[in-house]
């Protein structure tokens, strides 16, 4: 190979380095440097350094006391519900996403194609409009309540909107296909004589499960969960929209600062907290899927 | 002697409909315990699917399955006293050697002392101690499947199934584990049903054959009787090389027959258990390649040379007799013999009662 094409081949690769420095790159350096930059007067930042945006993310000011320093419960408790509420998500997507994965792994080949199309047709319409059409469903007297009303199960309606409840539903609603993809491409890899080999060697449905199946789409999991876990906590609109003013997540606060809240430091700070706790779950997960090395499915 | 395992009657039909597929017709099998059983034909005979219903992986459509005198019918694979050695092996990926030994000891229940001494014991027996600790994927071929042997026999089923467990072995290692296997056999005492397209491994390992074709067993015996007295075309085909001469039959006596062979000389004939073909009828009569030589002198035919092939051991001479139908004959270099050439006209014997009439 030559000089020249190797220059060439360089210059293909060009214009996705050059969107990803711009696009990717750029934004989080701007958001690391605003983190350490003091409040501007009407939003914004004035150049001058300063960790207050940092301070605050974890530590309050008592307003008339600024020598007495306190920890900010209120942020403390959106972080913790942040990673409660993703975590639990995670849980319900791989609980509804396994059997879904299984359903789709054991049809014929030639209809599998058509289970995963239907799996990606709520990608087609917009987040925000989905989310609204999940809050038509559970407000008091949406779909699912009338119903139950209708069909005499409930004497009243049961408040499900801007509730936890909602926002679970939401997200695992939403990120579900995250699970089940890498689900079933754990599945498709999965060599089903050994779940045959395990029922042969006297184990029953449920510990052949147990002790073959899991273990083996176990990378699945651990793929699905990173694809469900670092989305959710990141999560904005379903919040604001299911969640309703009450209950605030990470984005929900982080846009709160870069807004009314004219806490650009403050918010950058937050974003940047945001991003360590994804960098901290992704290194969990590389270091699960290196415990799988080198050893293969089937 | 007992029987171990027995089948009647069964059928499978796999789909339904104008789908539907006939795999087994109306199988009928005594597998005597203790035996190496071999089930041969090529694919797509019904031997795996045989082997399957065995294992309780398919349930027939028709006819009982009996194994250690039990009816079987309706119970799962993990109640049946019977251990598959998988085509490929199927090894847990995620266990190590000994921990899939050691799988079917730990899902019956038994002692953890009592699992690590079974699995020790048959470490010791397919020679893997070394290996105990590595995963599936870090052993050769050959050793997977002694991993696969030693963990389908640890529980000390009263049958081992083998799915063509040597066809992805190299021809070196399968002679190694085909006498591997005779061992393994002989020093448990548990019986083999080993499914195999190979003719040659069914014929050195097994105490008797089933031969296979269509979901039928065309012919069971000793590799004795399958090889030397082929009961029908197929069978005589599928195992080794044989010779198909048309004969007419002179006379008919009890399991003889006279039979008229091209070129007009009349011999002795075998006739199969059961067949009295008509005087004056034509029939295929089988001789195998190695049942006829040069004859010193008139023969029982005389063919014509088409072309030699050395093999070293052997010369195979490739023939037609004077109705025009091919007859090879092969010949142990014992010396260096003279080769005839090509158009010259050989002389042929039959070595004698070896000439045999199929049935149809």
């Amino acid at each position: 190979m030559n000089h020249e094409s190797h220059g060439w081949k360089w210059l293909l690769c060009a214009p996705a380095l050059v969107l990803l420095v711009v696009a990717a790159s750029g934004p989080l350096l701007i958001v690391a440097v605003y983190s350490f930059l003091s409040q501007g007067n009407m939003g914004g930042v004035a150049w001058e350094f300063s960790l207050d945006g940092w301070f605050r993310v974890f530590l309050t000011r008592d307003i008339f006391d600024p020598e007495n320093v306190s920890l900010n419960a209120a942020n403390l408790q959106v972080f913790w519900r942040s990673i409660w509420l993703s975590l639990q998500t995670t849980i319900i997507c791989a609980v509804l996403g396994f059997p879904t994965a299984w359903f789709i792994a054991t049809r014929p080949p030639s209809s599998r194609a058509l289970w995963l199309f239907l799996i990606t047709i709520p990608f087609w319409t917009n987040l925000l409009i989905r989310t609204f059409a999940i809050q038509e469903l559970i407000r008091n007297n949406g779909v699912l309540n009338n119903t139950l009303l209708w069909i005499s199960i409930i004497d009243e309606p049961i408040n499900m909107l801007f509730t936890d409840f909602a926002i679970l539903l939401g997200m695992a609603y939403v990120f579900l296909p995250l699970m089940v993809l890498p689900l079933y491409a754990a599945m498709d890899k999965m060599d089903f004589r050994l779940v045959e080999a395990g029922y042969d060697l006297y184990a029953s449905r449920v510990r052949v499960l147990w002790h073959v199946i899991l273990p083996l789409v176990k990378p699945g999991f651990i793929a699905g969960s990173i694809l469900v876990f670092i989305p959710s906590i990141g999560s904005y609109v379903t919040p604001r929209v299911l969640g309703g003013g009450r209950t605030m997540m990470l984005g929900n606060l982080i846009a709160l600062q870069f807004g009314q809240g004219r806490n650009w430091p403050l918010g950058a700070a937050l974003a940047m907290v945001l991003l360590i706790i994804v960098t901290i779950a992704l290194v969990f997960y590389l270091r699960a899927v290196d415990r799988e090395g080198g050893r293969p499915n089937g | 002697m007992s029987v171990e395992i027995d089948i009647h009657g069964v059928g499978k039909i796999f789909g339904q409909g104008s789908a539907a597929f006939q795999a087994l017709v109306d199988v009928s099998l005594q597998i005597r315990t203790g035996e190496f059983f071999t089930l041969l034909g090529p694919s797509g005979c019904g031997k795996t699917t045989l082997l399957r219903l065995i294992a309780g992986f398919e349930h027939p459509t028709s006819g009982s399955l009996k194994i250690a005198g039990e009816e079987v019918a309706g119970r799962g694979p993990n109640q049946r006293p019977v251990n598959t050695v998988f085509q490929n092996y199927a090894l847990f990926p995620h266990m190590t050697v000994a921990q899939n030994i050691g799988f079917g000891l730990r899902m019956q229940g038994r002692p953890r002392a009592e699992v690590e001494a079974t699995t020790a014991e048959m470490l010791a027996l397919v020679r893997m101690e070394a290996m105990a600790d590595r995963r599936p994927t870090e052993i050769s071929g050959g050793q997977q499947q002694r991993v696969a042997l030693a963990r389908a026999l640890a529980p000390r089923p009263k049958v081992l199934l083998l799915d063509e467990p040597l066809s992805a072995l190299d021809l070196k290692l399968r002679k190694e584990m085909q006498s591997e296997l005779k061992r393994l056999q002989s020093e448990t005492g548990i019986t083999f049903v080993f499914v195999t397209h190979d003719q040659e491994e069914a014929l050195t390992m097994s105490d008797r054959i089933a031969v296979m074709s269509a979901g039928r067993i065309l012919q069971l015996g000793t590799p004795h009787e399958i090889y030397h007295a082929p009961t029908g075309r197929f069978v005589a085909d599928f195992i080794g090389d044989t010779n198909f001469i048309d004969v007419t039959v002179v006379s008919v006596d009890g399991d003889r027959a006279i039979v008229t062979l091209p070129g007009g000389a009349s011999r002795p004939a075998r006739l199969p258990e059961g067949f009295r073909p008509v005087i004056g009828e034509t029939v295929t009569a089988v001789v195998r390649p190695e049942q006829a030589q040069i004859a010193p002198d008139g023969g029982d035919m005389a063919a014509m040379l088409v072309d030699s092939v050395f093999f070293g051991t052997d010369t195979h001479l490739h023939l037609r007799l004077p109705d025009g139908q091919p007859f090879t004959l092969r010949r142990q270099n014992s010396g260096d013999l003279p080769v005839p050439s090509p158009g010259a006209t050989v002389p042929i014997s039959l070595a004698p009662d070896t000439l045999r009439v199929l049935k149809g």
